[in-house]
């Protein structure tokens, strides 16, 4: 029997300012994620103040009465509680889409650990074990990571792993497909240099393939690191150059690029796409992994088919070989 | 049951446009653990296409992981020069009817084929005795053969069908021979015509062959069954009649009901139905969902509890 446990992200639901408020919204979201075989969620954190209920434990306390209350409610649709939340730093909570703190800003360091223990201390709370972090900014923005841009880092998400795994939580550090983590060997050199008992890895399958990463090989490369992981599909590679446009941000995930790809995310499924997900999870289970596996499909117009149609894969074809 | 519509990049579909679009309408429905489908007989011309026979389709619905079709609902224009349970000149064509039909599903095993026992809102004073006698004397006929196949001929009563107030369901009942005529209970169909489903079902549960579990936030209190085509879409009350069972303001009690198919020993299929979900930003996979994760933890335990 495998100790991996499966989630499902909310992100999908949550895809603007004020489209996931209601209650009854959530707990709708809630109970197709629990019925279509996931025991968790995982949250993303968002600056929309009491408009993005979900985006950070205060506004979760506001809207529920208290991050307790709230896990009560996650029990209550037959859930065991999140896996997760996902928390990138250059995003701040004081204004409505406010601007945090820049990873490579040394003078950052206090304030991002200070937001990173907030997080976890939720997590904890509602039973989830992982803050998932952005750990730098896009490719375009620094180009390759030199020597001393990755001693900053290191530092930095040491400091925030102590922390959080004083709370009992483990730090994973997310590469998306814009990242300055694409280029060269900044990813391999990251890890390096920041301590493995306290700094993991946060494998999302459709980040890297859009990046150009074959998600195995780099699962296989790094298995000891990986504390986490996202399987979703892509269908649409986004080559250096690309990624190196000016606040690729916008104009590459947000606009699709010259291209106009409308949409880069999808379920996983059997339906083709560049990521193979028989494969990466058979490594999974080579490597004995026993972390959570959240499925996501942000950016998917249809919330509930894709949980159910991934469900189905998840269930059927998914799970099964981590089970051998 | 298999109404079913979606967005695609083509704009709105049902899951029979194409046999992907069925893929992700079946593993939809696996995924969140209901374990069969209903249809409609009319879609055999479409399946004769797409997948070569109803055997074939049936495979295609078990390599998905359900185990098989249940029910299809008979879908066909009553008009009383030509074919209308009330009018016994039509009978004829209605029981010639069924002989092709039932030989055209015979590649698999039915438990019922649905039909409406009455025509469409008939008048202001609705079915005489007399036709509601002609009705169930057609449909005992219709049930001798499709008993020759293995399968129940079941009544399922719209809110804006001819034989829709617990009068002349109790009328029509009393005439039709309990051998051949079976009953299909719809609880929201029964609530909005104001008739509590529940208590129609405990009256008839001898004959009760399957049921639609759905539900309803209104009545019909504005005479809405007579309005054409009919009342689902032309209705005054309201644009949306039809929600999952498990909404918020429903009127149907679902766990009355399932206390009273428990206690009446009722072993058979019990079908969930999403009819026109999509309306008023509605989502049919949403409601597939929530009304399974409402009978997973509410209904099944009810059901296990015997005798509590």
């Amino acid at each position: 029997m495998s100790a991996a446990r499966w989630s499902y992200a909310l992100n999908q639901w949550d895809t603007n300012i004020d489209t996931f408020v209601r209650k009854r919204e959530h707990e709708r979201a809630l109970k197709t994620v629990s019925i279509s075989g996931f025991s968790a969620v995982e949250l993303t954190a968002a600056s929309f103040g009491a408009w993005e209920p979900l985006g950070n434990p205060r506004q979760i306390r506001d809207l529920y009465g208290s991050v307790a209350a709230f896990g009560e409610v996650l029990r209550g649709c037959a859930l065991d509680g999140i896996s997760s939340y996902v928390y990138d730093p250059f995003i701040g909570f004081d204004v409505e889409m406010g601007r945090g703190h820049d990873p490579l800003d040394p003078s950052s360091a206090g304030p991002i650990a200070e937001t990173s223990e907030w997080f976890a201390g939720t997590v904890r709370e509602l039973g989830g074990s992982v803050l998932v972090v952005r750990p730098v900014g896009s490719a375009w923005q620094t180009g390759p990571l030199d020597d001393s841009q990755i001693e900053v880092l290191a530092n930095l998400w040491d400091a925030v792993g102590r922390r959080t795994a004083a709370l009992g939580v483990e730090l994973a550090l997310h590469v998306d497909f814009l990242s300055a983590l694409r280029l060269g060997d900044g990813l391999d050199r990251l890890l390096a240099a920041t301590d493995a008992d306290v700094v993991g890895l946060a494998l999302d399958t459709a980040e890297l393939a859009v990046a150009g990463m074959d998600p195995v090989a780099v699962y296989r490369r790094h298995a000891s690191r990986v504390r986490h992981v996202q399987l979703k599909d892509a269908r649409e590679v986004v080559d250096e150059a690309e990624a190196m446009t000016p606040h690729a941000e916008q104009f590459v995930r947000t606009e699709g690029g010259r291209r106009g790809i409308e949409r880069w995310f999808f379920e996983p499924t059997d339906e083709g796409g560049l990521v193979d997900f028989e494969a990466f999870v058979s490594a999974l289970h080579e490597h004995g992994y026993a972390g959570w596996i959240v499925v996501e499909s942000d950016q998917s117009p249809h919330p509930a088919e894709s949980t159910m149609v991934s469900g189905w894969y998840v269930q059927k074809r998914l799970a099964p070989l981590l089970a051998r | 049951m298999d109404h079913w519509r979606s967005n695609s990049p083509s704009g709105p579909i049902d899951q029979w446009r194409s046999r992907r679009t069925m893929t992700r309408f079946l593993r939809q429905v696996a995924a969140v653990g209901f374990d069969a489908i209903d249809t409609f007989d009319f879609r055999y011309w479409q399946i004769l296409e797409q997948y070569g026979s109803v055997a074939n389709y049936q495979e295609f619905v078990q390599e998905q992981g359900l185990e098989r079709i249940v029910n299809t609902f008979h879908g066909v224009y009553y008009e009383p020069d030509r074919y209308a349970p009330e009018v016994p000149e039509t009978h004829a064509t209605i029981v010639e009817d069924f002989k092709v039909t039932m030989d055209r599903w015979s590649g698999i095993q039915l438990d019922n084929v649905i039909v409406m026992p009455g025509s469409r809102f008939y008048d202001d004073h609705g079915p005489t005795d007399d036709q509601l006698k002609h009705a169930a004397d057609v449909w005992a006929k219709v049930g001798e053969v499709t008993q020759q196949y293995g399968v129940n001929l079941t009544c399922h009563h719209e809110h804006y069908a001819g034989i829709r107030n617990r009068r002349q369901i109790d009328t029509f009942y009393a005439y039709a021979d309990p051998r051949y005529v079976k009953f299909f209970v719809d609880t929201a169909q029964h609530c909005i015509a104001d008739v509590d489903p529940v208590d129609v079902y405990e009256a008839h549960h001898e004959r009760v062959t399957g049921f639609h579990f759905k539900d309803t936030r209104n009545k019909d209190v504005n005479e809405d069954y007579k309005l054409f085509p009919d009342a689902e879409v032309s209705a005054v009350t309201t644009e949306k009649w039809f929600y999952e069972m498990g909404t918020a303001e429903g009127l149907v009690d679902f766990e009355r009901m399932m206390r009273s198919v428990r206690d009446h020993g009722y072993e058979g299929w019990i079908s969930v139905e999403h009819d026109k979900a999509d309306k008023l930003g509605g989502d049919y996979a949403e409601s597939t969902a929530i009304s399974r994760w409402y009978a997973k933890n509410v209904l099944d335990g009810i059901y296990a509890g015997a005798g509590a």
